[in-house]
């Protein structure tokens, strides 16, 4: 018996720190608030990059082209593993072929990323519907499937986090270099190519994972929004890289704890990950109305 | 089924002109946000067209189920609202936050589409009856359209035809340096309109494809606006109707089929374009180079008077008639000391006019001019004589061979 | 010394450098002057190894450069405070897992005590003026302890008091014995500012002395009506030899 059913906004939050600290097994609300949260920190601690290298619409065609890395990969092999390594070259293929386009064809960016990700999302529902005959993949890779997530579903979010957080801490120059002066970077004796790859990497790992609790479209909009949120307040990088998860985490906990709420009080239960988009909007709304109205410029 | 049948067909042809219609429409905005770089546009708008499209249904479900009829009607203004706020939205942050288009388009585009997600999730538990309608947004669905809808498809068609037509000139405008944003405005709802549009057919994740291949299909084929104009519309409504035939013989939505399809002729068209079309810059890149291998040699030939047979160049040479094998030896021909003198001739022409016209050094011309004397015409070379007053020393004091009579 | 040996460069159907081929001696101060669309900019990105020439190649005597690109290329509204700009400019003495020590930071400090904006060190740049930009890029060069200075439109759009400034300073560097290029758009202040100057225009026109170079002769072949000949017949070339 879930201890959160029948529960409300505000009763969430106390018997989640009730039970944080009673050491009692994990329950299916608090694997999807950690899988969400982990989600969330990942997410903020690329975002930042991925919008200030202006690689959001990037991002949105790679988290689009996942589809048919996993569909491939589900076709050879159902594992994790496989998913994952599926994802990872569908990826890979998407800036292989969109640089190309741009380099060899001389495409703008918007023409490339445009032509590749639409094409390689309908090779993937072709794979979905075709060969696997499982229709739902397609809409599942799109809307997620935040609310039936599992325990292995949180080791996956967590190693991501774990990853992230590792590379951020230990590259955060480079990438900072690479997002603010390419050109800088290679007089410097720094690869452009390796670090943008390094950063497209970062990016296409975090969709990847992302994707299979959020779904393609709302890793968009916790790999953008707290960001854009956190930089009304803030102009440091270093502390954006705090704040903008931390907005993350809020953000979860607050659509988590809405849609459990709604059930309680409606029955009727609603996507997670959509709350957690309309979320983060609000997050985003609520920090601009104060921002003009209020006569301090920044917090740091 | 034969290819008339798809436009008679009671059941085929709604959706097969319908397809036709939609693409060729979309086909021609695309080349208008081609031009303006601006393609990525179409891939908000749709997504945001998505919560509206359900806030549509959710009216109707809320209204009562013998309202099903009226479905695409309701999706069709519950989209256009919805789009056109997401359009707002992106302007919104560009302009009061300072916020880089790439990261506004991108914000905007998840906030409605998670929005939409949200309320697919309350259809799918309140109304479960309408759920089916809100899948077939994703994806589209065109086989189940009507010779109703036709209407609707052909109207707007209409109308965007008309529209690049009367205002041709204020697009080019708008294209080459920023023109009126009165024409701007109108182009951004005749996109809207025709994303709405089209989301019944391509479904909102696709319907953006709709409008990119055939604008690039048609940039590889066609340098001004016109050309590129017919050329989109073409290929757009090819792909709409194979799209469409391909969906009858294969169990796709809509929307992947007709992306497919008109992706592969993006792809043909910038391989296969005869102008900048990579198979052929390829092909005219090898043959350039082996121009310039055999006048190299005739060259070597006109200087030597004779040389060891060169294989296979050498072989070349002799088909067109220009050396002659007489034994082991290779020898211009009349004509083909006609031919050397002419190559040497443009060497030295260009050597010269490098050295007394542009006043570089003698001894940096002689590789410029082995690179120009495949490339100089006829034209060239009689603007050179001109120039140079009909010279007859190089800057190297060797004479310069006459011209050519 | 910078030495450039009949550098190509084309893009799509036109030639952008020409043969261009020149030798500059330490401890000069050089002005890049042409028109628009001259290919200075495409010049010092090739001298920088920014951009391949189609043939020809470059040869700096040392490693040690420091590059001032123009203003534009850098978004301003990036969330980096002056100080961290310039400490850039030390990275590639950080290992990677190393952190910025104190001994960064006073280096840092001292380029923007030369520039004259330390009491800026911790501002947003999206709040710095044109001038003080310019200057910033040049504190994130002179931290690097450049032997050879590459600066792209340094005068472009800021005051004349900032320029004076930036002046002075180029001149004091190239007492110390450092080669600095300066890509210049303003001719009559060529003179004054530059030892050498290099006349381009696709094609060298001139590379020496301000006093030998820099007279109306040569100003009338860079600046004057390009031969359409020479156009015509390099730009076929460049179409040829990209196959279209």
């Amino acid at each position: 018996m879930n201890p959160y059913s029948g529960v409300g906004f505000f009763e969430f939050f106390g018997l989640l720190l009730q039970r944080l600290f009673s050491g009692e097994p994990m329950v299916s609300d608090e694997v999807q608030l950690a899988v969400l949260c982990c989600s969330a920190v990942a997410c903020g601690l690329v975002g930042p990059f991925v919008v200030l290298k202006k690689m959001s619409l990037f991002a949105n065609a790679l988290s689009h082209t996942t589809l048919l890395g996993v569909a491939c990969a589900f076709l050879l092999a159902g594992t994790t593993g496989m998913l994952l390594l599926g994802a990872l070259i569908s990826a890979l293929l998407t800036a292989a072929i969109t640089e190309l386009l741009g380099r060899v064809f001389r495409l703008s960016a918007d023409a490339s990323i445009g032509l590749v990700f639409s094409a390689l999302f309908a090779l993937g529902i072709v794979v979905v519907t075709v060969w696997l005959r499982n229709a739902h993949l397609g809409v599942e890779a799109v809307l997620g499937h935040a609310d039936a997530l599992q325990r292995s579903d949180l080791t996956l979010a967590l190693s991501l986090l774990g990853f992230n957080g590792v590379f951020v801490l230990v590259f955060h120059r480079q990438l900072t270099l690479v997002a603010f002066d390419e050109n800088l970077g290679r007089t410097l004796g720094f690869s452009a190519v390796v670090w943008r790859v390094a950063l497209f990497f970062l990016t296409a790992l975090t969709c990847i994972t992302a994707f299979r609790s959020v779904g393609v479209l709302v890793v968009l909009a916790l790999l953008i929004g707290p960001y854009l949120t956190a930089r009304l307040f803030c102009q440091r990088l270093g502390q954006l890289l705090l704040w903008t998860p931390v907005l993350g985490v809020t953000a979860c906990l607050i659509a988590v704890a809405a849609s459990r709420s709604v059930l309680s009080t409606t029955g009727v239960p609603l996507s997670t990950a959509g709350i957690l988009s309309v979320v983060i909007g609000l997050q985003f709304a609520v920090a601009a109305t104060v921002k003009s109205l209020s006569t301090r410029r920044t917090i740091c | 089924m034969t290819l008339v049948e798809y436009f008679t067909d009671p059941i085929l042809r709604a959706p097969s002109i319908g397809c036709m219609l939609m693409c060729m429409t979309a086909s021609l905005l695309g080349v208008v946000l081609f031009l303006q770089k601006k393609l990525l546009l179409s891939e908000t708008v749709s997504h945001a067209a998505y919560p509206g499209a359900l806030v549509g249904l959710i009216a109707l479900a809320l209204m009562g189920p013998e309202f099903e009829p009226y479905a695409f009607a309701a999706v069709l203004v519950g989209a256009f609202v919805f789009a056109w706020a997401g359009l707002w939205t992106v302007r919104f942050l560009e302009h009061r936050f300072r916020i880089h288009a790439d990261a506004a388009l991108g914000f905007s585009l998840a906030l409605f589409f998670g929005f939409g997600v949200l309320l697919t999730s309350w259809v799918q538990a309140v109304f479960p009856l309408w759920s089916n309608q809100a899948e077939t947004l994703l994806f589209g669905q065109a086989a189940t359209l009507t010779d109703g809808h036709l209407w609707v498809y052909g109207i707007l068609t209409a109308i965007v035809l008309t529209f690049v037509c009367a205002c041709f000139r204020a697009l080019q405008t708008l294209l080459f340096d920023r023109g009126s944003r009165r024409i701007e405005q109108a182009v951004q709802i005749l996109l809207l309109l025709a994303i709405v549009v089209g989301i019944r057919s391509a479904g909102i994740i696709l319907v953006a494809g709709m409008l990119i291949a055939p604008a690039v299909a048609a940039r590889a084929l066609a340098r001004s606006l016109g050309p590129m104009f017919i050329w989109a519309a073409v290929f757009g409504a090819l792909s709409g109707f194979l799209g469409n035939v391909l969906t009858t013989h294969v169990r796709l939505p809509t929307g992947p089929a007709i992306v497919l399809v008109s992706t592969g002729f993006a792809l043909a068209a910038l391989l296969v374009s005869p102008g900048r079309g990579l198979a052929f810059r390829f092909v005219r890149k090898y043959r350039f180079h082996l121009r310039c291998r055999e006048e190299n040699l005739l060259k070597e030939l006109w200087k030597k008077g004779r040389m060891v047979r060169k294989g296979w160049v050498g072989f070349r040479l002799k088909q067109q008639g220009w050396v002659v094998r007489e034994g082991q030896w290779l020898r211009l021909t009349e004509d083909g000391k006609t031919k050397a003198a002419g190559i040497v001739r443009l060497h030295r022409l260009w050597e010269l006019y490098l050295t007394e016209q542009l006043g570089v050094e003698a001894v940096r011309v002689h590789r410029s001019a082995e690179e120009m004397e495949h490339i100089l015409t006829p034209e060239l070379e009689e603007r050179l004589t001109k120039v140079l007053a009909n010279p007859e020393k190089d800057p190297h004091a060797q004479p310069i061979p006459p011209r050519r009579p | 010394m910078v030495q450039a040996d009949s550098l190509f460069v084309n893009y799509d159907r036109t030639a952008v450098l020409w043969d261009v081929t020149f030798s500059v001696p330490p401890g000069v101060l050089l002005g890049i002057v042409g028109p628009n669309g001259a290919g200075k900019s495409t010049l010092l990105k090739t001298l920088l190894g920014l951009v391949h020439p189609l043939s020809g190649n470059v040869s700096l005597s040392t490693g040690k450069i420091g590059y001032v690109p123009q203003r534009e290329t850098v978004d301003w509204d990036f969330p980096i405070t002056v100080l961290e700009v310039v400490l850039m400019g030390r990275y590639p003495r950080l290992r990677w897992w190393q952190r910025i020590r104190a001994a960064d930071r006073e280096a840092a400090l001292h380029a923007l005590t030369q520039v004259g904006m330390a009491d800026l060190a911790d501002r947003q740049i999206g709040e710095l003026s044109g001038g003080q930009q310019q200057k910033l890029f040049l504190a994130r060069a002179l931290v690097q302890e450049p032997d050879v200075f590459f600066l792209d439109e340094p005068f472009a759009g800021i005051d004349l008091a900032a320029e004076k400034d930036i002046v002075q300073l180029l001149k004091q560097l190239r007492d110390q014995g450092k080669t600095i290029i300066v890509v210049h758009h303003d001719l009559p202040t060529v003179s004054e500012y530059f030892d050498w100057v290099l006349l381009l225009n696709t094609r060298l026109i001139a590379c020496g002395p301000v006093a030998e170079v820099f007279h109306a002769e040569n100003l009338r072949k860079t600046y004057g009506k390009t031969s359409p000949l020479f156009e015509e017949a390099v730009g076929l070339s460049a179409q040829k030899q990209s196959g279209l």
